[in-house]
């Protein structure tokens, strides 16, 4: 599903040169839930902006759903984000001018589905994350986790094969946030592949599979039975 | 596949800013399309045409100053002098000229009585040579005969029996069929009678500005005056070379009086839209102006706009925009403001230009007039927009997962 090898990642200024990642390696397979935790600035964010092509990498290889992201251009990325990646983001980043039903329409509509198609998924999205009856509200109107449930609706709304969270649940009290990790759940258990960046250790615990990235190099792999965790923290 | 619905939505939200830019399209849109409007209006005005061979006229002023001066005799001598000096086609006595700002009129009328309507025409008191002097183009009757001239008195208030009329005035005095007014007997003065015995194609009045600046009359006038003007017609491409010599010839052989004030018929029509020029220059700048303003307020909104979206174009690029389609966004929403803003501009112009037309008595504003200033600001929207919108589109989708 997604195969880095040796993939570097160097921020370049007048003077200086951060190495944010260095011959980062990871394989994720299909149907995976993996966490990805580390301290600040331990290139969490660069792995996972360059894991969604959100930027580009400086060298090495990378392989998303057998395709070569290294020769795909500005366009070519864009599409590939549009068909085959779902991101959820910390501070949700729903358009705050948009109601949820436009919300969920906006990468839609950049998939090109005629507008029959995309209210079924805008609707079923919403439904699936308990929001459909508040279709018209603006995301202001909303608490944190219900926005951060729209975004999930949004990122969901593609059919993404694979779901990138950047700290989904760092803006959620406790209860919210368990209530996301459970949605997120669901949505691996029915076959979307995760990728998880979180500070929550508690929360990394409940993914099958975490890795610890430190000094932009994967450091820890782990791996749980996903059910041993969930008796754990319960 | 176009967000216009999204960006209409995304707009209600937010309508302070879009509103302010389009009321400035708006107001840019009803400024613009009547100010060039007036400038076509003052363009068409300078490109009449006088009727008088204007590359190759020009005239003096001759003011007497000798005592026991005969009036008569001398004005033959100059004439004959200036007839016969080589290059010259032909030379008159004038009382106006046309363009100049200063002349004479009379009213004209169909039928004599204090009671009965008339016909404003300027009056240009000359000889049987005008016609050939001024390159004037008689279309019907003939020209006036050497008996016809009559000498005029100062303060003289009777008039010849015969005069030549313009075809703007035989309009005017038979509206029916400008050609019957050949041979017809119209009244000057309200009851003094003056046959038309000839129509000219065009000959303007002294006064540019007035509604009946085609109205001109000929009539068979030699003024004995100590002030008068000497109007001369040259060959092709000898006017500047014998408006000198004319001067001083006319100055060596009568030392009695004064000769001045030489000027072409050129200069008089330069002189003459001296006013309208100025004013089509200032309402250029005007119009140039407020479209640079309107466009540098696009440019503003749209920047102001992006950078107070630069994480929501970061999460649109995330969600699977490409650039074009961020350009394109920014594109039709400055599209979408920029049609309400003409739409009320349209409105604006044209009950603008309904006021100008009631207050000055100016045409009704064409609808390609307005065609062109909906396509002018359209393209100056558009490209005003170009900029922050590549902009926009530069954004990095990394931009989405910054927390800064």
């Amino acid at each position: 599903m997604l195969i880095m090898k040796n993939i570097s990642k160097v921020f370049q200024t007048a003077d200086i040169q951060t190495h944010a990642l260095r011959d980062f390696n990871l394989t994720v397979n299909e149907g995976d839930f993996v966490s990805v935790t580390g301290p600040s600035g331990s290139g969490k964010t660069t792995f996972l902006n360059i894991a969604g092509l959100l930027e580009t990498y400086t060298s090495g290889e990378f392989t998303l759903d057998g395709e070569n992201i290294g020769q795909l251009n500005d366009n070519g990325r864009s599409r590939m984000r549009n068909h085959k990646i779902g991101f959820i983001f910390q501070s949700f980043n729903l358009i705050p001018d948009l109601n949820l039903f436009d919300n969920v329409d906006v990468p839609l509509r950049y998939r090109g589905f005629n507008a029959k198609e995309r209210k079924r998924r805008i609707e079923e999205n919403l439904e699936r994350v308990g929001l459909a009856s508040r279709m018209k509200h603006l995301p202001s109107q909303l608490s944190g986790g219900q926005q951060q449930r729209v975004a999930i609706a949004r990122a969901l709304a593609t059919d993404p094969r694979f779901l990138l969270a950047d700290e989904p649940t760092g803006n959620l009290d406790s209860e919210m946030a368990q209530s996301v990790m459970s949605l997120l759940e669901d949505i691996n258990k029915q076959g979307t592949t995760i990728v998880m960046v979180t500070h929550d250790a508690q929360l990394a615990q409940r993914s099958p599979r975490t890795i610890q990235v430190m000094d932009g190099r994967v450091s820890e792999l782990n791996l749980h039975l996903a059910t041993d965790n969930q008796q754990a923290i319960a | 596949m176009l967000e216009t619905g999204l960006i209409i939505r995304a707009l209600m939200r937010n309508k302070i800013g879009a509103l302010l830019i389009a009321l400035q399209i708006a107001l840019t849109m009803t400024i613009i399309v009547n100010a060039i409007f007036m400038i076509q209006d003052r363009q068409s005005q300078m490109l009449r045409v006088s009727g008088v061979d204007e590359e190759n006229t020009f005239y003096l002023t001759n003011t007497i100053f000798g005592q026991d001066y005969n009036i008569q005799a001398a004005l033959q001598t100059d004439l004959n002098t200036l007839r016969k000096m080589p290059g010259v086609v032909d030379a008159i006595q004038i009382n106006a000229i046309p363009l100049s700002g200063g002349g004479w009129s009379s009213g004209v009328q169909t039928e004599a009585g204090e009671d009965k309507d008339s016909i404003g025409t300027a009056i240009y008191m000359v000889d049987d040579h005008a016609i050939n002097t001024l390159g004037l183009e008689l279309i019907a009757g003939e020209n006036f005969s050497a008996t016809d001239i009559q000498w005029r008195k100062s303060g003289q208030s009777t008039w010849p029996d015969k005069v030549i009329v313009t075809k703007a005035l035989a309009l005017s005095l038979f509206p029916d069929d400008w050609q019957s007014a050949l041979g017809k007997t119209v009244f000057i003065s309200q009851n003094q009678t003056i046959q038309i015995i000839g129509i000219l194609k065009q000959l303007q009045a002294p006064w540019n500005g007035w509604d009946g600046v085609e109205r001109s009359m000929l009539v068979p006038f030699q003024m004995e005056s100590k002030g008068s003007r000497l109007f001369i017609r040259t060959e092709p491409g000898k006017r500047d070379q014998l408006m000198p010599l004319v001067e001083k010839t006319l100055a060596e052989n009568d030392k009695g009086r004064i000769i001045g004030r030489l000027r072409s018929m050129e200069e008089t029509r330069e002189r003459s839209y001296q006013r309208h020029n100025a004013t089509n220059k200032i309402l250029t700048t005007v119009v140039i102006t407020l479209t640079i303003i309107t466009g540098f307020g696009i440019v503003g909104l749209a920047i102001f706009s992006i950078n107070r979206r630069t994480k929501q174009i970061g999460t649109r690029r995330a969600l699977g925009a490409t650039r074009w389609q961020i350009m394109r966004y920014f594109m039709v929403e400055n599209l979408l403001i920029s049609v309400v803003g003409i739409l009320i501009g349209c409105v604006g112009a044209v009950s603008l230009n309904m006021w100008l037309v009631k207050t000055f008595n100016l045409a009704p504003i064409n609808i390609e007039l307005i065609l062109f200033g909906v396509t002018t600001l359209l393209i100056v929207g558009q490209l005003a927009v170009l900029y922050p919108a590549r902009k926009a589109s530069l954004i990095s989708p990394a931009t989405a997962t910054r927390t800064v």
